[in-house]
């Protein structure tokens, strides 16, 4: 009873095993496929990539690993045995963990875009009030319960709003800032889509809070998107709340097919697919010769002179900063 | 236990399939974060953090909380439904059911449309919606196979219905109250897309930490450790959940037809069906209505947005994301049916091995999601990106629901009908085939429910696996909602209305 057993088992261990081998053999000639590991939210135009196959013969193969924090965990988790050879999307709030990590041989920015505080103009204008303007209005009782942003941990626009208060007010008063915001009843949720989604009045939910934390480039997307055709967005952009969120596109360390991997990197540097993606991502392209599609010139708000930290700033203090802010607002 | 025959030996050899699946796509990659990671101070420190108090704090009492209220809403249904015949009594069960297999973003959304800002009240009635199809279904057919009669005698010795209920029911149900009990709050316990979505940011639970604390904040040392000490508390509630679970389930059963409402109990079986019913539905029901409403004005544009291309301008294309889910969906159920019937036939004396295929249950997705991405890095085992890989995993997630829907079934096979094959001339494989099988068909049907219902549900650790061109149902929502405009998150309603309708016809129709 005992031996048939074992022998069964041994059978189908190593048939299982065989098969699975088989399957997952890969070639070593030349590569026929390149690989781009990128966010979720990454979604290039249709047949964008036909252009880079025409030309090399090597098709593109998205893959999308999870939102950024996400996708970045993944890496470092396996750094050197890359998902694929190059990745699209680590931004500046995550650049120096990856670099801390060596995911990355090499990396340039490849797009970038504003987290802002968005406004409803009809909120605004029915009632004859002026939307803020600053920081500071945000926090004055004229604004009292208006404003839902997200919680700094989970949600990039969230941090994005966190970094831009700690460049504006300094490192040691966005506490006190902070501490008057909650005060003044700013909601806080936990991601992008609870926030602009349903409790902001002036999107798709119609909620109660007329400011949301969003994108400069939310009011060209109200156009695109909107349920009957409208040549004026109903949202508009604080301008000087904006913090720069740039992405950056770089080559995976361990990667098997590094000529073929700068190709695809200098393609998406290239101007077609830079002038693609205002419209299939709703961020601005970082090269200079790429035109701008009307809709963002009319409606997209990239202020000249942004808030910033660096990188490097983010990440070493990220940690307690995020710390601070869980015991103000939590 | 008899003595075994030859297909519960040929049951025997063949658990090595399932054995392995688990060992490679549950074992190995655990094991690997734990080693990789924790250390025994970790573990404690994981226990006594400060920061960590409050969030394990809330983990138990909304867990607790939401078990008592899946009892209290689900208790009263599977009496009216397993002791009542009545019109529209499948359209009921199919209708609790359906939640179930319901992505956790859409519950949680309904929810949020008829009670907006009440955080906790939702998570509660959002974990409810849920699991009130656990109770039923696993309360359910226990409850139908007690004989009406010892109900109604002790009524007419003069017992009130509460008493009725301590002294002659509660006895008669108490494993399968206990099983039902232990696995709504392991539910509960480990839930992630519901307190994310109503939690807001102060209501943090012990799932939900590991995920900011593993991704948002790199410290993989504690997410790993925290995740460790979450799966020993589940364990301990399966184990005493379990030992319930295999209750007499001969003793006093007959297969009872269930009854005719009469005059006298026909107010206590409606309200008991419709009271539980409205709390479940309601927030489907809102979603379906949010789904005709674009602007505040009504219409179909969410639907024809769905399949008129609009969608695929940010990658997602409607049919094919429909037909992903169902080719994962059928995948998923053959694998977990097939492995499930082999370990319920193999009736195994202790049980080891369905304890052990109960292990997915117990350890966080993220945990596991993670340690599949380092166990499957290098070549020729590099699977990160296989599509295939996430119905496997998907298997193996719903291995332990499926078995322990088909032990007790397997178990509940009275010995003289099988005697009574043999002695007929039966041979052990013709019994199987023609007796034992079509007993459990109902069981079956069950598993194989519960098996697509994670796979659709798309429950945790599969979101952590990366995806070229196999974006599912609930992927699609979750990222049609997140776009700005009113009409993405429309056709995302849509899209979870069409879930809602579709589900519950198809239960309605096979239940």
């Amino acid at each position: 009873m005992r031996s048939p057993r074992r022998i069964g088992s041994i059978a189908v261990i190593a048939s299982l095993a065989l098969t699975l081998t088989a399957c997952s053999q890969q070639p070593d000639a030349a590569p026929t496929e390149v690989v781009l590991v990128a966010y979720d939210a990454f979604t290039p135009q249709e047949g964008i990539f036909d252009a880079f196959t025409a030309t090399t013969g090597v098709k593109v193969r998205v893959v999308n690993a999870g939102d950024t924090g996400t996708m970045v965990s993944k890496a470092i988790l396996t750094t050197g045995k890359p998902e694929g050879d190059v990745m699209w999307g680590i931004d500046n709030t995550f650049l120096s963990r990856a670099e801390g990590a060596e995911v990355l041989e090499s990396y340039e920015p490849v797009d970038e875009g504003d987290i802002c505080v968005n406004y409803d103009k009809t909120w605004f204008a029915s009632r004859n009030i002026a939307p803020p303007e600053t920081f500071e209005d945000l926090a004055r009782p004229a604004y009292a319960g208006l404003l839902v942003t997200q919680d700094p941990t989970a949600s990039s626009p969230g941090l994005g709003f966190l970094l831009a208060t700690i460049a504006h007010f300094g490192t040691e008063k966005w506490q006190d800032y902070w501490a008057r915001l909650v005060d003044n009843g700013t909601k806080i949720v936990s991601d992008w889509t609870t926030a602009y989604t349903a409790e902001f009045s002036g999107s798709s939910g119609k909620g109660r809070y007329p400011l949301v934390v969003s994108y400069g480039s939310s009011p060209p997307a109200e156009v695109v998107y909107s349920a009957t055709p409208v040549s004026e967005p109903p949202t508009a952009v604080i301008e000087s709340t904006c913090f720069r969120q740039t992405e950056y596109v770089g080559i995976l360390r361990g990667t098997k097919n590094r000529d073929i991997a700068q190709k695809l990197v200098d393609y998406l540097l290239d101007v077609p697919f830079q002038e693609s993606m205002p419209l299939s991502l709703f961020v601005f392209p970082v090269n200079p010769e790429a035109t701008l599609p009307q809709v963002f010139v009319d409606f997209a708000v990239r202020p000249a002179d942004p808030l910033t930290i660096s990188p490097d700033d983010i990440e070493k203090n990220r940690d307690a900063w995020l710390d601070a802010w869980r015991a103000i607002a939590l | 236990m008899t003595r075994p025959d030859s297909v519960s030996l040929t049951a025997r050899r063949l658990q090595v399939l399932p054995l392995a699946l688990v060992a490679v796509f549950f074992v190995v990659p655990v094991v690997s974060m734990v080693t990789r990671f924790v250390r025994p101070g970790s573990l404690f420190d994981a226990l006594t953090e400060e920061s960590l108090r409050g969030v394990w704090w809330f983990t138990f009492w909304q867990a607790g909380a939401s078990t008592l209220l899946t009892l209290v809403v689900g208790i009263p249904l599977t009496w009216a439904v397993a002791r009542f015949s009545f019109a529209g009594s499948r359209l009921v069960t199919a209708l609790v059911t359906v939640p179930f297999f319901m992505p956790a973003v859409v519950v949680a959304t309904g929810v949020k449309a008829v009670i907006p800002g009440q955080p906790t009240l939702g998570i509660l009635w959002a974990h409810m919606v849920f699991n009130v199809a656990v109770v039923v279904r696993v309360l359910g057919p226990r409850w139908a196979l007690m004989d009406p009669d010892m109900e109604d005698t002790a009524a007419d010795l003069g017992a009130n219905p509460a008493r009725v209920f301590t002294a002659v029911v509660l006895p008669h149900i108490a494993g399968a109250l206990r099983a039902a009990t232990s696995i709504v709050f392991v539910f509960c316990f480990t839930s992630y897309g519901v307190i994310a979505i109503l939690g807001g940011i102060s209501r943090r639970t012990v799932e939900s930490e590991v995920f900011v604390q593993a991704v948002r904040l790199g410290d993989t040392r504690t997410a790993v450790s925290l995740s460790m000490v979450q799966a020993v508390v589940v364990f301990v509630v399966f184990a005493v959940g379990a030992r319930g679970g295999s209750d007499n389930a001969r003793d006093g059963s007959v297969s009872v037809r269930p009854r005719r409402t009469t005059r006298r109990n026909r107010r206590m079986v409606a309200a008991a069906v419709l009271v539980p019913t409205a709390l479940v539905a309601a927030p489907l029901a809102a979603i379906v209505m949010r789904s005709f409403v674009v602007d505040g004005m009504p219409s179909l544009d969410g639907y024809r947005w769905l399949f008129d291309g609009t969608t695929e301008q940010i990658g997602i294309d409607t049919r094919r994301v429909i037909a992903t889910s169902v080719v994962f969906a059928v995948a998923c159920t053959v694998l977990t049916v097939v492995c499930a019937t082999v370990i319920a036939f193999a009736r195994n004396p202790t049980g080891t091995l369905s304890a052990l295929t109960s292990l997915p249950l117990a350890v966080s997705a993220v945990t596991l999601g993670l340690g599949l991405i380092i166990t499957f890095d290098s070549s020729p085992f590099d699977w990160r990106g296989e599509t295939w890989l996430i119905p496997v995993i998907h298997a193996v997630v719903a291995l332990p629901l499926a078995v322990r829907t088909l032990d007790g079934a397997v178990g509940a096979i009275p010995d003289d009908m099988r005697r009574a094959a043999a002695s007929l001339g039966a041979g052990p494989w013709r019994t199987w085939r023609r007796v034992e099988l079509p007993v459990i068909r109902p069981a079956l049907a069950r598993a194989a429910g519960l098996s697509a219902a994670v796979s659709v549900g798309e429950f945790g650790a599969t979101s952590f696996l990366s995806r070229s061109d196999s974006t599912t149902i609930p992927v699609a929502i979750s990222r049609l909602m997140g776009h700005p405009g009113a009409v993405l998150p429309q056709t995302a309603f849509a899209l979870a209305a069409l879930c809602v309708v579709v589900f519950t016809l198809a239960f309605a129709a096979t239940v």
